[in-house]
């Protein structure tokens, strides 16, 4: 195992260890068609925090997420993420910072016909060469901290399973895994349960509060159900039309403030149901 | 009209008369190709006078002449090396280009538009027309015969290829792009692999397409069993050219066989 | 069995302990497969008659006749050109229209449920046969009897036509949904009522999309015809070739790719209207 390298110097793996703060400020997103994401949206996060953010579908919430990685440009306004520009970013900078920031999505968006361990390899992107890319020549320590993310999210078992042979739940965790693998200072997950089922919904919820509590990595969750957002959240975030009409201890809010989000009476299809407490590290 | 037929029928839609304006067109350009003087001419007379003689040739091809074999075997199997090695090339060739010239693995529009552009060309000239002048280029032999046949491949593979790169999942790009990777590394590492069965089907049938079109390369000095066709026509020994054209129906169908086999179980 | 209580607080910091995953999974006869492949691949070209140390001079080459060809193109030749080219497109067109006349009932024959199964079963085997036939020699073999004519072009495209066409034919027919077929045999309808009125309607845009397809690649086949000496464009740029004048070898390349292109482009488009309007009246 061959831990100092040309390519890796001793400790610049853990250069950007601490949990990342993010600060926004008049931030605005305009899509080329004309169609406004975000509407000069200022929000502090601060390194640690697990944020639940609420709105319907149009609201700005994907787009708010997608702009922290730079997967969605800011048409103007600022944005730091752990004291660096993203907004400035271009290029190898740009990568550099995508690399500490973690995504997980709705879709999984896993390479279906390849093994769970390459799907979590490709967290390792960043900070692997391309010639090393191309051959699929990973380093050791790669693959090593690929084992560790997959341990955490128990799905170690299926290192070698091809990713579309798994359930849609064990496919989330392996999409999570391969967030981990990234060490990132920030986790973005965008609906990450829209597509499971509520004991699943409730185990993924699961891991992502166990990486913010145990790692302390800054988590920040799009979701439409209110009881999810209340239940995991730390704080709650409420967008409507690109705006930030509520943000407060997510605890607490209220039913009312909810409808206040929504803009309109909440009823069952707001809810997931079922124990908000699932098990953790359920194996499959 | 319609009135008569039955009270409160509603006009016939019009539209009919563009079918009859493709019939009258249609109609118009194949009197023209037929036209004496500018269009492909129909002399029933050379047929009648040519029929004694040519019919006993076409009768001849009905006894193949298999003391011919022995020869035929070296040019055989000249015929499978240059559409093997063709193949070979023309896939790995593929890959690469067909990334470059679908919009999910390639964003930068010029530089798909340039070799969009570069196939759309080399798809447009038939494989025996590049043989025929890469035979005057290179000389004669398998070379030629090897380089047509890349140039029809990539041509083919590339388009259905990065016709399927179009139409597939986003979404792992997008996971890649999001950890930092660069476009490379996202086509290898995200996007290659769900990839993969749609290039295997694609080269495994330009590879049926290659063993077709490398028997005849050799009538323009290209290689392979088109030298022996080309020799056996020139002195009307149909009953040689007969065992050639058994060969290649049998080496043809087994391929094309043994291919579907493949493709089916990589499905 | 949550691997979150015995693993290190932090996943950026080096591995503490290495996590050994499960053995990868051995794939025997994949691994023969690959090795009997490549050994092939690498005896073929080993074992063909090819000076490979050649190939090293032909980048350099290539390039300078494609100077030859095309620094200077023979515009004069032009005129001449494009009338060969007539030539060959009205080959093609003409062996694409008789390849549609006797296809065309020769695939309803061979369709499951409406030819009898020994004529089905002849038909498909006659049009396997033609396809594994190149069209050029087909043409080599009757021209003993119609001699060295822009007909014996025509003729040689039929038949071949015969061929493609006969099995696009034969596929569409079964391919189309049962329900209209068993309404007309419901109603009383004879074998080509049902034929005329529970399938024709369904197959038709395909049809006349496979006719248009098979003009385009009649065009490319015409083209090449001519090698042998029956007219039109292929046999031109052999003649020239020969003679080695290389600048109108390039004036007719030019005329084949731009006339090729633009017919490829015309058809395409009609074939695009045709299935999109049949699936806007499928709509409706």
């Amino acid at each position: 195992m061959t831990r100092i390298s040309p390519e890796t110097p001793a400790g610049a793996a853990t250069a950007a260890s601490a949990p990342w703060s993010i600060r926004l400020r008049d931030a605005v997103v305009r899509y080329p068609n004309g169609v406004v994401g975000l509407k000069k949206i200022s929000l502090d996060i601060e390194a640690g925090e697990m944020v639940s953010i609420v709105g319907l579908s149009g609201s700005g919430k994907s787009s708010l997420i997608r702009t922290i990685n730079g997967l969605v440009p800011l048409s103007s306004g600022t944005l730091e993420v752990g004291g660096h520009r993203m907004d400035l970013a271009r290029g190898r900078e740009l990568r550099r910072l995508r690399g500490q920031i973690g995504m997980i999505f709705q879709g999984f968006n896993l390479a279906g016909r390849t093994t769970v361990l390459n799907n979590v390899l490709v967290g390792r992107l960043a900070h692997t060469s391309v010639p090393r890319t191309l051959v699929g020549a990973y380093r050791q320590r790669d693959r090593q901290l690929a084992f560790e993310a997959l341990d955490r999210v128990g799905m170690l078992e299926r290192v070698y399973h091809r990713a579309a042979h798994l359930s849609g739940g064990q496919q989330q965790r392996v999409a999570i895994a391969r967030a981990l693998a990234q060490e990132p200072g920030i986790v973005l997950a965008d609906e990450p349960v829209a597509s499971l089922d509520p004991p699943t919904a409730h185990a993924v919820m699961g891991d992502l509060r166990r990486i913010n509590r145990e790692l302390g990595i800054t988590v920040l969750v799009n979701l439409h159900l209110l009881d999810l957002a209340r239940g995991y959240g730390t704080r709650l975030i409420g967008l409507r039309a690109g705006e930030i009409v509520y943000d407060g201890p997510a605890a607490t809010a209220t039913d009312a403030d909810f409808e206040r989000i929504y803009g309109r009476p909440i009823g069952d299809q707001d809810l997931l149901g079922g124990q908000s407490a699932a098990p953790t590290g359920t194996p499959a | 009209m319609s009135a008569a037929e039955y009270p409160g029928l509603p006009a016939k839609p019009g539209g009919r008369w563009k079918i009859w304006l493709a019939i009258a067109i249609i109609a118009a350009i194949t009197a023209v190709t037929l036209a004496p003087g500018i269009g492909v001419d129909f002399s029933l007379d050379a047929i009648v006078r040519n029929w004694r003689n040519g019919a006993e040739k076409i009768g001849q091809l009905l006894v193949p002449d298999w003391s011919f074999f022995p020869r035929t075997i070296e040019p055989l199997i000249e015929t499978l090396q240059m559409a093997v090695i063709a193949s070979v090339i023309g896939a790995i060739v593929s890959v690469p280009l067909s990334m470059w010239a679908a919009r999910l693995t390639n964003p930068n529009r010029i530089t798909r538009g340039l070799v969009r552009t570069i196939l759309n060309i080399v798809r447009a000239v038939p494989d025996l027309l590049y043989a025929a002048v890469l035979v005057a280029m290179v000389g004669v032999g398998a070379l030629p015969g090897i380089i047509a046949l890349v140039l029809f491949n990539v041509g083919i593979v590339v388009k259905l290829v990065s016709e399927a790169i179009e139409s597939g999942d986003p979404g792992p790009g997008e996971a890649a792009r999001a950890a930092g990777g660069t476009q490379t590394q996202i086509n290898r590492a995200a996007l290659l692999p769900d990839i993969w069965p749609p290039f295997i089907n694609q080269a495994l049938y330009a590879f049926e397409l290659n063993v077709r079109a490398s028997t005849v390369l050799g009538l323009v000095g290209a290689g392979g069993l088109g030298l022996l066709i080309d020799a056996v026509r020139t002195f009307y020994r149909y009953d040689q050219l007969a065992l050639i054209i058994l060969e290649i129906l049998v080496v043809v169908v087994l391929i094309d066989w043994a291919s579907a086999a493949m493709r089916k179980r990589l499905k | 069995m949550t691997a979150l209580n015995t693993a290190p607080r932090t996943v950026r910091s080096a591995p503490a302990r290495a996590i050994t995953p499960p053995a990868k999974p051995r794939r025997p006869w994949r691994t023969v497969i690959t090795v009997a492949i490549t050994l092939l691949v690498v005896l073929v070209f080993w074992s063909v008659k090819v000076d490979w140390a050649r190939t090293a001079n032909l980048p350099a080459d290539i390039a300078r006749y494609l100077w030859l060809m095309f620094s200077n193109p023979a515009w004069d030749r032009v005129p001449e050109a494009l009338w060969q080219t007539w030539r060959s497109v009205e080959m093609a067109w003409v062996g694409c229209l008789l390849g549609i006349v006797i296809s065309f009932p020769l695939s309803f024959l061979a369709a499951r449920g409406i030819g009898p199964a020994p004529v089905r079963l002849a038909l498909r085997g006659l049009f396997s046969l033609i396809r594994a036939v190149p069209e050029i020699v087909i043409a080599i073999v009757i021209l003993s009897v119609t001699g060295l004519t822009p007909l014996t072009g025509a003729l040689a495209l039929a038949v071949n036509g015969i061929g493609t066409l006969g099995k696009w034919g034969y596929e569409a027919i079964e391919g189309v949904h049962p329900g209209p077929i068993e309404a007309v045999k419901a109603a009383g309808g004879s074998r080509w009522q049902t034929v005329r009125w529970g399938i024709w309607p369904q197959a038709a845009p395909e049809f006349v999309s496979f006719w248009l397809y098979r003009f385009e690649i009649n065009v490319r086949a015409s083209a090449v015809l001519g090698l042998i000496g029956v007219g039109g464009i292929g046999d031109m740029l052999t003649s020239y070739t020969q003679y080695r004048e290389w600048p109108t070898v390039g004036a007719l390349l030019i005329v084949v790719i731009i006339v090729t292109i633009a017919i490829d482009l015309t058809s395409g488009a009609i074939r695009r209207r045709i299935t999109e309007g049949s699936k806007a009246r499928d709509l409706a």
